[in-house]
């Protein structure tokens, strides 16, 4: 099944499930994004078109189930008047965000409304034109691709980062393996990161994200790829996150579960404001 | 000490799992040597010393490309840019060595009435600049097809130009061949005095310059502020 014969197969299938048309327009706009990023074939990436519009429509309707929240601590990540500019656009206009500890953000918006580019900004991977960033504490950052040296296993991956965390290399396995098994993956020993699928990949970037323990989470779409139960594992994991006194920051267009977090900035209105 | 130390451990072992890279890596240099070794066996010395230079010089170019899309987010595990630059430069400096050690042997076996001593110095010198010129483009030039034309203009430039002339002086191997004459025609020592001087110091200035572009790249930016 090519990608436009999926594609509309899952509009069907999402606006059969009762998906309204702005989170189905949302859904496949993604999925479509992913797909001619990757290359990858769509069943093999969100599976046949009927299951992944259950998985939207399940997760949209499911219960809440998450845990008992804790009252948000001290002020983790305060990026003030944040503004960049590319040739003369303003792609992001004096953005503001706080996030807690104990809290999630998610950042959403339309395609290019300066998302991942805001996150870069947080991380300290580029530079705004205008606006500052202060963190209070240590930053882990998962980048939406990349992020992982195509030559080497996880368990290499998790004794690198592991050692600029300050972590031994049994301690750095220790670590990653957990994290892994907490999106229901184990890592295999020898695969090397070329070998991973498109959603393998991405669970090993989140893993290492994660690494160390840090205090304040960047998360740009970490999700792409993951089949429905990693998706539900990873948003588990999210307020397990938050619950244990970590600053979480989001980057989704999955707009059903902003209802399940502390804060939502919408940078299509930002560009809006500014045209 | 263990930042760099992991940083070099897998910087070898992602250059050991492209088995087809290292077989290139150590066929290069041959080809050059027997290139001339039915006519003139000193020249075929310079030739293999060259190719020498321009395969490690490769290999970092692409090791360096290959490693930017990590970079960043080691930076922010903790790394400093110091670490990933020396160890790096470590892994690099070990896989030439072990790349020069076949050819020097090669060349006790195969040549004679030549200063050995002189031609280890020269492959030595050849490890030290080459690596770091490599990471250099890497760090300067985003793209492995830009940085692998560079690379071929320089090593073509040294092959063709005369290297009595002033302007091959600021070549990056021009010490091979002046330190070269110096090991197969037994020139006086102003020739070794001169090649290890030209070495010496494209060795250091292209390592300080690899530091101090990898310190810009990652720096921390100037409106993240960590409390």
């Amino acid at each position: 099944m090519n990608h436009n014969a999926w594609l509309a197969a899952l509009t069907g299938e999402l606006r059969r499930h009762g998906v309204g048309p702005d989170l189905t327009g949302h859904v496949v706009a993604e999925a479509a994004t992913h797909l001619a990023e990757s290359g990858e074939s769509p069943l093999r990436v969100f599976g046949p078109p009927d299951a992944y519009a259950r998985a939207v429509a399940d997760s949209l309707g499911g219960p809440d189930v998450r845990p008992p929240r804790r009252h948000p601590g001290p002020v983790r990540l305060a990026a003030r008047g944040i503004t960049k500019r590319y040739r003369g656009r303003t792609v992001l206009d004096r953005v503001d965000l706080t996030v807690r500890a104990g809290e999630i953000a998610a950042v959403v918006g339309a395609n290019g409304a300066g998302k991942s580019t805001f996150l870069r900004i947080c991380a300290g991977l580029l530079s705004p034109d205008a606006g500052t960033v202060a963190v209070h504490g240590t930053l882990g950052y998962c980048p939406q691709d990349g992020g992982t040296a195509e030559f080497l296993n996880p368990d290499e991956h998790f004794v690198l980062i592991g050692a600029g965390r300050g972590l031994g290399r049994a301690a750095a396995r220790r670590a990653g393996r957990a994290g892994a098994a907490a999106l229901e993956w184990t890592p295999p020993p020898r695969t090397q990161a070329r070998h991973l699928s498109g959603g393998t990949r991405q669970k090993l970037n989140l893993v290492l994200a994660r690494l160390g323990e840090p205090d304040v989470l960047l998360l740009d779409e970490p999700y792409q790829g993951f089949d429905r139960g990693t998706y539900l594992d990873f948003w588990h994991e999210v307020w397990r996150w938050r619950d244990a006194g970590k600053a979480v920051v989001v980057v989704t267009h999955l707009l059903n579960q902003l209802d399940r977090v502390d804060t939502v900035l919408d940078l299509t209105a930002s560009r809006e404001r500014d045209a | 000490m263990t930042r760099i130390l992991v940083v070099a451990e897998t910087a070898l072992r992602e250059l050991v799992r492209r088995r087809t890279v290292l077989i290139i890596l150590l066929l290069f240099p041959l080809a050059f040597y027997l290139s001339r070794r039915g006519d003139h066996l000193g020249q075929s010395i310079r030739f293999v010393c060259l190719g020498l230079g321009w395969a490690l010089s490769t290999a970092a170019l692409f090791a360096g490309s290959a490693a930017r899309g990590i970079e960043p987010r080691l930076r922010l595990s903790g790394y400093g840019s110091l670490h990933l630059v020396l160890g790096r430069l470590l892994a690099l400096w070990t896989v030439g060595v072990l790349l020069s050690a076949p050819y020097f042997l090669l060349i006790l076996v195969d040549q004679h009435d030549v200063r050995y001593g002189a031609i280890a110095l020269v492959m030595a010198l050849t490890v030290l600049v080459a690596v770091p010129f490599g990471l250099l483009l890497s760090a300067v030039l985003p793209r492995e097809l830009e940085g692998t034309l560079v690379l071929l203009t320089v090593v073509g430039l040294q092959m063709v130009m005369d290297p009595a002339s002033t302007a091959t002086r600021a070549l990056p191997f021009w010490f091979s061949r002046e330190i070269g004459t110096y090991a197969i025609d037994h020139t006086d020592g102003g020739y070794l005095t001169r090649g290890l001087v030209q070495g010496l110091s494209f060795a250091v200035a292209l390592t300080l310059l690899v530091a101090v572009a990898a310190a810009v790249r990652l720096r921390q930016r100037r409106h993240l502020r960590f409390a």
